[in-house]
């Protein structure tokens, strides 16, 4: 949209302002639900993110039909009947690190990160908060975290033949690698 | 004759069976190479549609198999392949996803016209196109 070019041309032109925002447009998002029944596992490799080592907010989007499943069925369901994709294609967050302080983005290491926000999944809005791990290495950053989430948080329905195949909770790994351009 | 329908049915339940099977555990597919591209376009004009009104473009591209023709301005190799960058000189493009089997990365070139057909997922700061086939 409009506001995506403005913000990178905000970007372009201002990095001897303000500290650059760091980007990746091929975050890694993962999911897994185990049953006994059943394992499913998704993956999604064009996430995007921003983080703005200045202020500390940290933005996550994604598209819900990138996830790509094992089976073409389970892809299917998982778009059509449970996030309805076509109606809500994507999810994100929006939040922001709070103990920035601890944390030194130009010297290299592994330092736990706190971030708080909203969490944007399905339509539903939710605040959420998490922890996990910033390594900086050389130039690059990355960022991880893992976390679980609730379906019906998040009003998706899950028909009562196939709860036994779903969890209740569904682990979801964050593993993002941000360049400066 | 009464044997002959329970071996009739037996077999219509095993065919069914077999067909429920094998609908149920079908492995996705790693591109759309098989597949016919539903639209054929440019990768300018297909950012256009996007900037200019996301929710028409989303109407008219989502899930649908897409022929993407623009300039590689980059290529980058990840865990499950690689992504090519299609662009035509602005700050958006076309993120081509492609799974490390689909096809060799090295048909693609910095700076050369590339066609890329894959499934679209949508537009954050790009769009984005899924099991991407090259053509």
């Amino acid at each position: 949209m409009k506001t995506n070019i403005l913000v990178l041309i905000v970007l372009l032109l201002t990095p001897s302002v303000f500290a650059q925002k760091l980007i990746s447009k091929n975050g890694h998002i993962r999911f897994y639900s185990h049953t006994p029944l059943e394992d499913i596992e998704a993956d999604n490799n064009q996430v995007v993110s921003i983080l703005d080592p200045s202020t500390g907010t940290i933005q996550f989007s994604l598209l819900v039909k990138s996830f790509e499943f094992k089976r073409a069925l389970m892809q299917e369901h998982f778009n059509e009947n449970y996030m309805e994709s076509d109606k809500i294609p994507k999810a994100g967050f929006t939040g922001k690190i709070t103990n920035l302080d601890k944390i030194n983005l130009k010297k290299n290491g592994t330092y736990p990160a706190e971030v708080t926000g909203d969490l944007s999944i399905h339509g539903v809005t939710k605040s959420f908060s998490t922890s996990g791990t910033i390594t900086v290495d050389r130039n690059s950053v990355r960022a991880v975290t893992k976390f679980s989430l609730v379906p019906k948080d998040f009003n998706i329905e899950i028909p009562s033949v196939v709860e036994n195949k779903i969890a209740k909770e569904i682990e979801v790994n964050v593993d993002v690698t941000y360049s400066s351009d | 004759m009464r044997k002959s329908i329970i071996i009739a049915a037996s077999i219509i339940i095993i065919v069914l069976a077999v067909a429920g099977w094998k609908i149920v555990f079908k492995p996705a597919a790693i591109s759309v190479a098989s597949q016919k591209a539903d639209i054929s376009i440019d990768a300018a004009t297909l950012l256009h549609d996007f900037e200019t009104n996301e929710k028409a473009a989303n109407a008219k591209y989502l899930d649908k198999v897409i022929l993407v023709t623009g300039t590689v301005e980059y290529i980058k190799t990840d865990s499950a392949g690689f992504t090519v960058y299609l662009t035509e000189d602005g700050v958006s493009g076309v993120l081509c996803s492609f799974d490390r089997n689909a096809v060799d990365s090295k048909i693609f070139r910095k700076g050369e016209k590339a066609s890329v057909k894959g499934i679209c997922s949508g537009y954050l700061m790009d769009v984005v196109l899924n099991k991407c086939s090259s053509e």
